[in-house]
């Protein structure tokens, strides 16, 4: 009540100080006047009646300053009167504000611009309801972390586990959508089972969610739209529920569409949020035989029963896994993996990112100690004026509290000044972020990033005015008044501390380098690599075949073989193929099962490869090497005999010390003498990305035998000089075929794979931009401190010179001090790289976090960088005119 | 030092409420007022008087408000606030209960103990 009462009084006045101003002289006038009248009355001539009453009443302008404090304004009097001064002190040096505000400014920026990557990625939650219950489900066996699921096993896991309120699975299938009148449209879609939606916890915005009936073979050809396709492709037209519309060359009748910004959960290689980039959905059908557990293609998402965990869910799933493993073959060797949704989708960037944030914020204290360091070199050139002030009777915490003033003014500055850059900056750094970062449209500087911004200045100002501040309080002003300013006893002190805030900021300076110099050569090393295939001069892009249209694996076959055939035959074509995969885009995490004729896998083991799909071209348009065999050729038709192209890895790993060219493995069960697929050839290993430990082992099947039908296929196009002149000769080719198809995803293969290096490449940049900040800061501090030094030492230097020291003796004085402060410096800040190594281990590659190339490099960078900063010192000492040095004593 | 400011505030402020209490008042009224009622043994150092109104004004124990005094001058009149009557009245409670122990302990005789 009262505080409510004091704080509406405070706002009043402080809204109206004019009347307050003009009440007060209203009030004593009054009062002046009505006590002059009274004293008139008992007989004191007027005159000196009013002179009798203000000399009662006292010193009016005192009273007026004790009303002001009564109604709380006083404060706020003397912080404006504290902005003010420290505003013309800042004016008055605009060099050294500049250089404070801007180094700040730019520090607290780039952490405010993190911050807002931060707060998007890691803080903000997923743009589900509930979204901490969503959990992804994953299979896990001694050789595979992660794995995706079978089906049927699905089925089960729905039916029986106590854990989930609702469970879905997915898998991605893309769909072509024409008879619109226009060319073909590509679909990115999934195929769902129903209630993936209510697993997510949307709603489509018209229309309804897939039901059990149509999981059921023969039902499913219904599809939901996307906001975006019904906008796009069908004009919001408001009667679209019902229709039928051509996925593939069939007829799906819509039964939904949904509201925009329906993110995709991701799956297990893009475990990225893809955005709302999903244009359809259709039902899963579950078809064929339910005792076929072995092959493992579609992706698990379950939404958990309140308040049950993780762990007790995957304790769950493991009870059934077991039950299932009793009863089928294909089960055996499996447990289950359950991780949170949010972990699984930011957990590959949660790392990096913090230790971008470590990094920013190493470069926000050493701003903050450079700052320090700078005003203190200004607190010693203003002792006599703080010591004036003493002596006039300025008590020691309102020189405090001046002091902070300019402190906080100064971090405000750089606040504001950060909050533009951040504002710029974090545009350019989405835009900047590696392919395939997650969750970047959730990316703003919002107010929360303000807010951050605010407590990050204010906290800065605090921190590096605050040394300063207590140091120059301390005056003694009798001491400093007598030494007239120059100030040399209490220095030393002072010195030494400025001297401490340098080798501090030289040892953070040193970490920064180090992490960015490991990172450098962690980048280097994988640009190095041998990538396996050659990306330069190709053209790729997918094509996929409607299955209403090309029914069998002849009609698909031949369409390939036809395709290839006539790309060949154009000019400047170098070599052209097909395949199922291209290198380094990410597989749809399949491994095929397979026997190998004599051998039996160990327990609770199969044997495992990726499968892929390739014509015989394929490997000489990628450049794929082949170390013995053969390629495909012309003879690995249809009616041939069996025949594979295993990699290296999988001929190691399958068949140690033999010749893997000549054996054979299978795929079916109980084969036939035909059903064997012999070896004819290996080829050398290409990793699934880059930064992979290693290849997985894999194989190819010939266009013309492949089990299944690979309607989807990416295109290859090696040509003899810039291969996207080939663009349009593409088009023409697939459309003199069958113009309902549509040419997806045109794009070079070196553009594929430069994209796999920008996440270390953005780590790279930004770590070596902080590290190139906190260098430069770190020989300002130096310079401050040595230039600071040889000032005050001037007299001493021109007193050597008259004693005959050469320049060389005055010169290696001065090095040596800023060299000492470096040494001590890089000491300490490798020591730190050492003990904080670990922090960087998962991010680099090919190189240790305690790379000693490295620390003695940037040993070497920080020394040198101290000797340049010490220089131009040096050379004022050399310049020391003994008559004017000694004379100013 | 600071103790004793402290403890002649705290009166000072306890005298305004009295007098304010009485009727709405001027500064200068005040002034007069609490040498009136003290029968003339209490004189308030003047300059004190006006740092005092505004402070309790600013606790919302007192309200202001302009009006004519009765020599025809514009003048700002005090009054007592519902607060400033609850405050008036627990100041009084405790300044009884001190003054009655002081009496008590001040007039204890040595053949009591």
């Amino acid at each position: 009540m009262s505080r409510l009462a004091r704080l509406r009084s405070w706002w009043k006045w402080m809204a109206k100080r004019q009347q307050l101003e003009s009440d007060m002289d209203t009030e004593l006038s009054f009062h002046i006047k009505s006590h002059a009248e009274e004293l008139v009355r008992r007989g004191v001539p007027e005159e000196e009646a009013i002179r009798q009453a203000r000399i009662a009443l006292g010193f009016i302008e005192s009273h007026k300053d004790a009303m002001r404090a009564s109604v709380g304004l006083r404060w706020w009097d003397e912080l404006g009167i504290d902005v003010r001064y420290a505003a013309r002190m800042l004016g008055k040096n605009p060099t050294f504000t500049l250089v404070i505000v801007l180094t700040l400014g730019l520090s607290i920026g780039a952490n405010s611009a993190i911050f807002s990557v931060i707060d998007g990625v890691l803080l903000k939650p997923l743009p589900y309801p509930r979204a901490q219950q969503l959990a992804r489900v994953f299979y896990r066996s001694t050789t595979y972390e992660k794995f995706p699921l079978n089906p049927w096993d699905f089925l089960d896991f729905r039916a029986r586990n106590r854990s989930f309120e609702s469970l879905a699975m997915y898998m991605h299938a893309d769909l072509q959508l024409s008879g619109m009148g226009s060319d073909p449209v590509k679909l990115s879609a999934f195929r769902v089972s129903s209630g993936y939606f209510r697993v997510l916890g949307v709603q489509p915005a018209r229309g309804r969610e897939f039901d059990f009936s149509e999981e059921r073979p023969g039902n499913a050809n219904v599809v939901i739209l996307s906001d975006r396709v019904w906008r796009n492709q069908f004009g919001r037209a408001a009667d679209i529920l019902g229709r039928k519309v051509l996925l593939d060359s069939r007829p799906y009748t819509v039964v939904g569409v949904m509201p925009v910004g329906v993110n995709h959960p991701g799956n297990s290689y893009n475990s990225i949020a893809y955005g709302d980039t999903v244009d359809a959905w259709t039902p899963f059908p579950f078809e064929g035989d339910s005792n076929n557990r072995g092959s493992h293609y579609v992706e698990g998402i379950g939404r958990l029963k309140p308040g049950v965990t993780v762990e007790q869910a995957a304790a769950d799933f493991n009870g059934i896994m077991t039950q299932l493993a009793s009863q089928y073959e294909g089960d055996r060797g499996w447990t289950i993996y359950l991780v949170p949704l949010f972990q699984e989708i930011v957990g590959s960037v949660h790392k990096m990112l913090l230790v971008l944030l470590g990094a920013v914020g190493l470069v926000l204290l050493i701003a903050c100690v450079n700052a320090a360091n700078l005003l203190l070199a200004r607190a010693a050139a203003r002792q006599k004026e703080i010591a004036v002030r003493a002596a006039l009777g300025a008590w020691r915490g309102r020189l405090l509290r001046q002091m902070l003033t300019e402190s906080l003014l100064i971090s405000l500055l750089g606040g504001a000044l950060g909050v533009l850059l951040a504002i710029a900056g974090v545009r350019a750094l989405v835009s900047f972020l590696p392919v395939g970062f997650p969750r970047t449209d959730a990316i703003h500087v919002n107010a929360f990033v303000l807010l951050f911004t605010v407590l990050v200045a204010l906290a800065t100002g605090v921190v590096f005015g605050l040394v300063p501040a207590v140091q120059a309080s301390r005056t003694d002003p009798m001491q400093r008044l007598r030494e007239g300013g120059r100030g040399s006893s209490g220095a030393a002190g002072q010195t030494r501390l400025r001297a401490i805030l340098v080798v501090g900021e030289v040892g953070l300076a040193c970490l920064l380098l180090v992490g960015a110099g490991v990172m450098l050569r962690s980048f280097v090393n994988l640009l190095r690599l041998d990538p396996g295939f050659r990306p330069q001069h190709v053209l790729t892009a997918e094509i996929a075949l409607p299955s209403a249209n090309y029914k069998t694996a002849d009609n698909v076959a031949g369409f390939y073989q036809r395709l290839l055939g006539n790309l060949s035959a154009l000019p400047g074509v170098h070599a052209v193929g097909a395949g199922t995969d291209l290198p380094w885009t990410g597989y749809d995490e399949n491994m095929g099962g397979f026997t190998i004729e004599g051998k039996t896998p160990p327990p609770h083991e199969e044997f495992h490869a990726r499968y892929h799909t390739a014509s015989s071209e394929y490997f000489r348009a990628v450049s794929i090497p082949l170390l013995r065999g053969r390629f495909f050729n012309d003879q690995d038709s249809k009616d041939g005999p069996r025949v594979l192209l295993i990699n290296d890895v999988m001929a190691r790993r399958y068949w140690p010390g033999e010749d893997a060219v000549g054996k054979r493995i299978t795929f079916d069960d109980k084969p036939k003498d035909s059903d064997w697929f012999r070896v004819v050839g290996v080829v050398g290993d290409v990793k699934d990305v880059p930064r992979s430990k290693a290849a997985e082992a894999a194989f190819w099947w010939p266009v013309l035998q492949v089990p299944l039908m690979s309607m989807n296929m990416a295109i290859v196009l090696r040509a003899d000089s810039d291969p996207v002149l080939l663009t349009d000769a593409l088009r023409t080719k697939v459309r003199e075929l069958d113009p309902s198809l549509a040419v997806a995803h045109v794009r070079l293969l070196d553009r594929i794979a430069e994209e796999q290096f920008s996440t270390p490449r953005f780590a790279l940049f930004l770590v070596g931009l902080f590290a190139a900040l906190a260098l430069l800061l770190a020989a300002i501090g130096i310079y401050g401190v040595i230039s600071y030094s040889v000032s005050q030492r001037m007299p001493e230097f021109g007193m050597r010179v008259a004693l005959g020291a050469s320049s060389w003796n005055l010169l290696k004085m001065v090095m040596k001090q800023g060299v000492l402060l470096a040494v001590i410096g890089v000491a300490i800040g490798l020591g730190c790289a050492l003990i904080l190594g670990g922090i960087l281990e998962n991010l680099l590659f090919g190189v240790s976090a305690r790379d000693p190339l490295t620390l003695i490099a940037v040993g070497a960078i920080a020394i040198v960088t101290a000797t340049l900063a010490s220089l131009p010192s040096a050379r004022r000492a050399i310049a020391a005119d003994p008559i004017t040095c000694l004379r100013a004593e | 030092m600071g103790k004793q400011v402290d403890l002649l505030q705290g009166t000072l402020d306890m005298l305004i409420l009295k007098a304010v209490s009485l009727g709405p008042l001027h500064g200068y009224g005040v002034l007069l007022r609490i040498l009136q009622i003290s029968g003339e043994q209490l004189e308030i150092q003047q300059g004190s008087l006006y740092p005092a109104l505004y402070r309790l004004e600013h606790q919302g124990w007192i309200n202001s408000e302009w009006g004519e005094s009765e020599n025809h001058r514009k003048a700002k009149f005090y009054r007592l606030t519902a607060a400033g009557r609850r405050q008036l009245q627990s100041e009084t409670d405790k300044w009884n209960r001190l003054a009655a122990v002081m009496v008590g302990i001040m007039s204890t005789k040595p053949e009591e103990i």
